[in-house]
């Protein structure tokens, strides 16, 4: 049987998520019209965690990390390949050049911290919870490293909680995964709020 | 005259959006800053009528900064605009003395309104 706890995140993660996809279509709608679907909100086994770029590891990223506290903690992300980062830069500065300048990284660090603290606010107004997201960070690197460093910043021990949801546009331009990794005793907190009892 | 606006968000993209957005509508953009602390010191020195604040910046967030502007200057009209719209942060803001509280996405015309009432 399907631990309801993977349930309730996976629950959590297409909301939080689904929230994130409205906030990117309306920065980048007007311009360009995007349709954004959010096909998979899947929970990561621990151990496997580290290795869920695997594949694309060596594929140029855009990162922005967050880290996440006030009632509840942990730390989230938004990943992007380089050329869908760069065409999300074209449609919210209207700058072709292809340059990822200083204007270009505040764009997508901007992009980053309003999907991110949607997806945070969407689960605050579910569980009443205040969710303070960080001033977010931005790396430039291939996906490996960059979730490499996501992790070491999350400072995971033996086990991690992961939500990964994947996003993709009808007409390609723009893509990525938005992951969080919910501090586990927090996560048993907000299980509780939502009436999901003691979890085994 | 145009009404003087201060614009304040960490990041630079931001604050040419706002820039461009407020321009249009006839205000004029006086200064711009980066972290709640430059913001104090603006506008002590610059005195605009209007601000824009994000919340969510390095060294001072923009709740201290709102606390800090209407100490000294009780009379500030203060609309924030930050991605963070959570309940308790709204009201927070509110009670620190902003005027308006816009969630980011936010589009042209939402900041311009806000703009418009603040300053009646």
């Amino acid at each position: 049987m399907r631990d309801p706890k993977l349930d309730l995140l996976q629950e959590l993660g297409n909301i939080g998520a689904g929230h994130a996809a409205t906030a990117l279509s309306q920065m980048l709608d007007g311009q360009k019209k995007l349709q954004l679907i959010v096909p998979e909100a899947k929970l990561i086994p621990f151990e496997a965690a580290a290795n869920i770029m695997e594949g694309t590891e060596e594929e140029p990223v855009v990162g922005i990390y967050i880290q996440v506290s006030g009632d509840a903690h942990g730390h989230m992300a938004f990943i992007l390949p380089l050329d869908s980062a760069m065409a999300a830069v074209e449609l919210l500065t209207l700058d072709s050049t292809g340059e990822l300048n200083e204007m270009a990284l505040s764009a997508l660090q901007e992009m980053g911290n309003i999907m991110i603290t949607s997806y945070l606010n969407a689960l605050s107004s579910m569980t009443d919870l205040t969710l303070t997201p960080s001033v977010p960070g931005v790396a430039v690197d291939m996906a490996g490293a960059v979730w490499q460093s996501i992790l070491a910043g999350a400072q995971v021990a033996e086990h991690v909680t992961l939500i990964k949801t994947d996003f993709y546009t009808d007409d390609d331009p723009v893509g990525g995964h938005i992951l969080f990794l919910p501090d586990e005793d927090d996560f048993e907190r907000i299980a509780r709020i939502l009436g999901l009892g003691a979890l085994g | 005259m145009a009404q003087k606006v201060l614009i304040v968000d960490d990041t630079a993209f931001m604050r040419m959006t706002l820039k461009n957005v407020i321009e249009k509508s006839g205000y004029e953009v006086i200064g711009e800053a980066g972290d709640g602390e430059d913001a104090v010191s603006q506008y002590k020195e610059l005195q605009p009528d209007l601000v824009t604040m994000d919340i969510t910046m390095p060294k001072m967030d923009g709740i201290t900064a709102i606390k800090e502007i209407k100490q000294s200057h009780p009379d500030a009209k203060i609309i924030v605009c930050s991605a963070m719209g959570q309940k308790p942060m709204v009201i927070e803001a509110l009670n620190a003395g902003a005027k308006d509280f816009l969630v980011k996405p936010f589009d042209a015309e939402r900041v311009i309104e806000a703009l418009k009432k603040a300053e009646a």
